[in-house]
């Protein structure tokens, strides 16, 4: 009875969140499928604006480039975070350490518009012309930070005598690194990636003072779009786009339970 | 290790196949036109501002592939082309814009005698104190400020005047646009003065006079006025004719008047940028998109007013009589244009009204 009692507030309150949460995707969604034009008065359930929408070129072609850049950025991103990440917990120096770590963080929490707006007269100092390029090396900078922090803590909770037997055992550094190192922090890396990945896909401020020259990203255009009301062309679009992380999301966490399933077999036979 | 390898090889082939697929979908936007991207026009635009189907036209007919980009406002836009690494052809600010624009060495002249299509454009709209003579600018469209109510709530010729609006019984029944200028521009009308009043007792006044609008103010919202106005929040709004448009679309309970005293008149004008590099492109454009037809079209579907005359008489007789949008002759007589007042002046418009939106009700 008690123990009844002390979970339905949590429940509920549970229940409310998410509902918070997601009554305005679910809202939107709903309403991707109107057959009318507006985002009230449902005139009856229709696919015209899933037609609409993959058959404007534009904003296909708009769609794909996005993903292009969140995965190419997130990629190159994780790469240099990590080896960044792994620099970082090399140093001995304590100030030095703490210094550098700093300064990371530092692009963690200044706004994005500074950010963006400091790219742009980077770029143009340069003489880089805005475009795909200025995109991706913008992506890539705002990305690396968020791999750093991701990683480091894998890196500070791996046993350091563990590096130490492999040297004893005779392994030289490449190997210290590729067959010691990397597979302990192999979780913080993905995880890194997913960050910087979604980090890139939604990015508004950053993108938009560096697009140009013809080359944009969804959350520009959209933004753009809204001016006029937003046309359901784009509720059709945010629905695929809820229905593929999803897919992602499930898939990931079907991978991870196979993984560590596997894993706990492994260690059964082994005992 | 292998793992990680695995991950960035099944990363770089789905980047590739996406990159095929841009590919695709970019052949697919030429290959509709007949373009084939060696021709090109920057075309830097409000979102949504402009028919597509105008574009694929001018595509089809020029063989030019128009790259359109969008912004949101006048400011995002200048900061972009101040700044450069863009190469934008052909962009629309609005009226004090393009004074700023002209100011800053933004802009390049047009030569006249390359727009044939000018004799469409109505004389009203040319040679305006923004741009005299027409050195940097064709008129693209044109707009009011003026008060939108529904009227299942609000009887006709009840409200006419900006004056109106004070009246007791509207008590938490209006919605005010977010704009400085515009908020303070219709209380200085009301008193009779000019909506680039520089006087700092006169916008003293003007304040005063809004303070006691403040109980009769729902909210001050930007864009969401129009959302707000369909599904009938409130039944008062102040706010553009074009927004007002697409209101009424929507809903048909909602008019739009402009009242007959006096308002601000707007104008989007093409320019070119001193970015521009295709300038002859640029040419073209501006006298495709005057061609009468070609206008009409984009205002049907846009929904603003056309500042082309011929384009205009081809218009439907509903929407070229309707006072709403295209008022009569004595309301246009009142319409005042912005003009840059110079930062020190802007920033006392701001600062007046950001202690107008602190008011206690």
């Amino acid at each position: 009875m008690n123990i009844n009692k002390t979970r339905f507030w949590p429940t509920i309150y549970l229940i409310v969140v998410f509902i918070l949460l997601y009554a305005p995707i679910f809202y939107l969604i709903f309403y991707s499928f109107n057959a009318g034009k507006y985002m009230h008065d449902f005139a009856g359930f229709s696919l015209r604006h899933y037609r609409q929408l993959f058959n404007d070129a534009r904003m296909m072609e708009i769609v794909f480039n996005t993903f292009i850049v969140a995965l190419l950025s997130s990629l190159i991103a994780t790469i240099i975070g990590t080896l960044g990440a792994i620099g970082i917990y090399g140093t001995k120096n304590r100030v030095m350490r703490n210094v550098i770590l700093s300064l990371n963080n530092v692009l963690m929490v200044s706004p994005d518009v500074i950010i963006g707006a400091s790219f742009l007269i980077f770029f143009t100092m340069l003489g880089i012309g805005l475009g795909f390029g200025s995109v991706l090396m913008s992506h890539i900078a705002f990305s690396i930070p968020i791999v750093v922090l991701m990683v480091l803590p894998k890196l500070n909770e791996m046993n350091y005598s563990l590096l130490d037997a492999a040297q004893d055992l005779g392994a030289n550094s490449w190997q210290v690194l590729t067959r010691v190192v990397l597979p302990y922090i192999t979780s913080g890396i993905f995880a890194g990636f997913f960050m910087a990945f979604t980090y890139s896909l939604d990015d508004f401020a950053v993108t938009f003072f560096v697009t140009g020259n013809g080359f944009s990203t969804l959350s520009v255009e959209i933004y753009s779009r809204a001016r006029q009301g937003v046309s359901l062309e784009i509720n059709a679009l945010s629905t695929l786009m809820f229905l593929i992380s999803l897919i992602l999301v499930v898939g990931y966490f079907m991978i991870d339970s196979y993984n560590s399933g596997r894993k706990a077999k492994k260690g059964k036979l082994s005992a | 290790m292998k793992k990680l390898i695995y991950a960035a090889l099944a990363i770089i082939l789905a980047t590739s196949l996406l990159w095929v697929g841009s590919i695709h979908f970019e052949r697919a936007q030429n290959a509709e036109t007949g373009t084939n991207g060696n021709k090109v026009l920057n075309l830097y635009n409000w979102g949504d501002y402009i028919d597509p189907a105008l574009i694929t036209k001018f595509e089809k007919q020029t063989g030019i592939k128009v790259n359109y980009e969008t912004f949101d406002s006048n400011e995002a836009m200048v900061t972009k082309i101040k700044q450069g690494g863009t190469s934008y052809d052909l962009t629309v600010p609005s009226d004090y814009m393009i004074q700023k624009m002209k100011k800053e060495n933004l802009l390049l002249p047009i030569h006249k005698s390359k727009i044939t299509t000018l004799k469409y454009i109505d004389k009203r709209f040319l040679n305006l104190a923004f741009d005299r003579h027409n050195k940097y600018s064709i008129p693209y469209f044109w707009g009011t400020l003026g008060i939108v109510y529904n009227d299942k709530y609000v009887k006709r010729h009840e409200i006419s005047q900006w004056n109106d609006l004070w009246n007791s019984k509207y008590r938490d029944k209006i919605m005010l646009i977010d704009s400085a200028r515009d908020i303070l521009g219709l209380s200085l009308i009301s008193q009779g003065n000019s909506l680039n009043d520089k006087s700092s007792a006169d916008l003293q006044a003007a304040k005063g006079k809004l303070d006691a609008l403040m109980p009769n103010v729902k909210a001050i919202v930007a864009d969401e006025i129009k959302m707000y106005m369909v599904q009938e929040e409130a039944p008062i709004a102040v706010t553009y004719s074009g927004e007002a448009a697409e209101m009424i679309a929507q809903n048909k309970h909602l008019h739009y008047i402009v009242p007959t005293k006096g308002s601000n008149e707007w104008f989007d004008n093409l320019v070119i940028p001193k970015t521009a590099k295709h300038i002859a492109a640029a040419y073209q454009f501006i006298n495709f998109i005057n061609q009468p037809e070609n206008a009409k079209q984009n205002a049907e579907y846009i929904g603003y007013a056309t500042p082309n005359a011929k384009a205009k008489q081809l218009l439907p007789k509903s929407i070229r009589t309707d006072q709403q949008f295209y008022p009569s002759a004595k309301t246009l007589s009142k319409l005042q244009v912005y003009q840059d007042l110079g930062q020190k002046k802007t920033q006392e418009y701001n600062d007046l009204f950001l202690e107008f939106k602190m008011t206690n009700r």
